[in-house]
């Protein structure tokens, strides 16, 4: 299966140099639903849509825009962005190794993998294999887009799992919520910690997620028998954001310049 | 402080009942770009486009289904959908404990603070088993209903509070073996100079130490731009990847530049 990377670049470590791609670790579990137009029942895509020329429009036509005063923006291009932080926009640089132990997951924020670009194969799989062995993290700073993010790199199954962790200043104080200092007594203690002794299982994520896919399959399955399936109308595949799209794309943009002067 | 109440419920197990409520524990305060149409810089949507007509779809249009086979669905609304998901009962039900090692933070999602729901005697049971959590180092799985949506999670016990991780499910979570990762033969010699690198750039977690320094000058830069100055463009820092054949050279003189 082909991956789709998000990002590519360089992760490092002193003076070892990785080129990778940045792939997504989640797949948002829908259960393989699809989001259909009820008349046609053809399959529905998000796209960006421009409201006052009511269009789809594609990704080179479109610019960020930092909001100064009620719509009126500041242009920000993709290069413009990367010059913020040069040396973070295409490098990963771990620049310390910590005990995975040590974090804290309330700062845990999303998982991604890094996969090894050509050449990078040996570098990849000894970063990898030498973080297993010692139980370490890498923590590094990286720019994407408009956005720079604290990550912690770990090896998983034989792979590097990079995960966006949140900075302190984000993580809300307790204390306000914390409950008063209480006495509390040995026996009230003993009889939940047996309670909770009982309890006490080996943890097994699947357990969970078949226990959600068994019941929407029991749906699925009442629903089928009562009903035939739908079928979509056949579509022509799409065109890919390639140059023919882009020279379309810079000649309609040029038309609307036109027009609008 | 904490975020406001968003909720409020009971953790059940057993015979216990400990009503909490719920506060977010995280708040990322970030500069927000809008994506704008670059012809005329109007604001764009994400909007619904039927692959079909080409045309965006309003939400009262749009209806779930389920692939049976290449182009056939079986249709499901919402409603049949909300049948599956159990009844709002304001229960955090724990279903078992098992060990905090054991719980991959690949499945942590989002976490929230729990707040004691009352004072006196049930007041006095969330600080026990905040107490008795913590001692046998244990997390509550757990499964409660919240806005029309089930979700699974993690009770965890941390300082005096208890705090409330939603949890991934596995078929979530995309296996390794699907990234199509080559096997490269290391020598003993490579690994053990690797480990000795990792071990001397190894410190304690202080996160206090990083701070998001690029949006100070995101912010510098918008300025500039908003006072019609000049950007220079900078190329991104681009490294040379390490070739294979001298990786062994390359750790040997890393590991003498920390040493």
């Amino acid at each position: 299966m082909a991956v789709q990377g998000i990002w590519s670049g360089t992760i490092s470590f002193s003076l070892v140099a990785i080129p990778v791609r940045l792939v997504k670790a989640i797949e948002p579990g829908r259960v393989s639903f699809h989001l259909l137009h009820s008349k046609d029942y053809s399959r529905l895509s998000q796209r960006m849509f421009c409201p006052e020329e009511k269009t789809m429009v594609s990704q080179d036509e479109i610019i960020r825009g930092y909001e100064i005063v009620p719509n009126k923006f500041i242009l920000m291009t993709d290069e413009e962005l990367e010059s913020v932080s040069p040396e973070r926009s295409r490098t990963i640089e771990i620049v310390e190794f910590i005990d995975v132990k040590e974090v804290d997951p309330i700062y845990y924020d999303h998982p991604y993998y890094l996969v090894p670009s050509k050449g990078g194969e040996k570098a990849y799989q000894l970063l990898v294999e030498v973080m297993r062995r010692t139980n370490k993290a890498g923590l590094a700073k990286f720019v994407l887009a408009e956005r720079e993010y604290l990550v912690a790199i770990k090896s998983r199954d034989g792979a590097l799992e990079m995960t966006t962790l949140h900075y302190s200043d984000e993580i809300l104080p307790d204390e306000d919520i914390s409950p008063k200092k209480e006495t509390i007594a040995a026996e009230e203690e003993s009889r939940i910690t047996k309670s909770i002794e009982q309890m006490i299982e080996d943890f097994n994520a699947a357990k969970y997620a078949d226990g959600r896919r068994k019941k929407l399959m029991d749906l699925l399955e009442t629903k089928a028998k009562d009903q035939a399936p739908v079928e979509a109308p056949a579509v022509e595949e799409e065109e890919g954001e390639g140059p023919a799209d882009l020279v379309a794309a810079l000649e309609e943009s040029m038309r609307k310049v036109k027009e609008s002067r | 402080m904490a975020g406001a109440t968003i909720w409020k419920g009971n953790i059940h197990f057993r015979n216990m009942d400990v009503p909490v409520k719920l506060h977010s524990a995280v708040r990322e305060e970030r500069i927000q770009f809008h994506l704008l149409h670059k012809p005329d810089q109007v604001k764009l949507r994400q909007q619904m486009i039927c692959a079909y007509e080409k045309k965006p779809v309003p939400a009262e249009e749009q209806t779930k289904g389920f692939e049976v086979e290449d182009g056939k669905y079986i249709v499901i609304d919402a409603e049949e959908l909300e049948q599956a998901v159990p009844e709002g009962n304001r229960m955090i039900e724990v279903h078992e404990f098992v060990k905090t090692e054991q719980i991959d933070p690949i499945f942590l999602d989002r976490v929230y603070y729990l707040e004691p729901g009352t004072t006196g005697i049930q007041g006095k049971e969330y600080s026990v088993l905040v107490r008795a959590m913590q001692e046998m180092d244990v997390q509550g799985i757990c499964t409660w209903t919240m806005r029309k949506r089930s979700y699974l999670g993690a009770l965890q016990a941390s300082g005096k509070v208890l705090r409330l991780n939603t949890l991934r499910y596995a078929d979530e979570v995309i296996p390794v073996e699907s990234l199509g990762l080559q096997i490269v033969a290391l020598s003993e010699k490579e690994l053990k100079i690797g480990s000795d690198l990792i071990n001397q750039m190894t410190g304690a977690f202080e996160p206090r130490k990083f701070e998001n320094e690029h949006q100070k000058k995101l912010q510098d830069m918008i300025e500039k731009k908003a006072r019609g100055e000049n950007i220079a463009i900078l190329a991104p820092r681009r490294l040379k990847p390490t070739e294979s054949d001298q990786l062994l050279q390359v750790l040997e003189a890393s590991l003498k530049k920390v040493a």
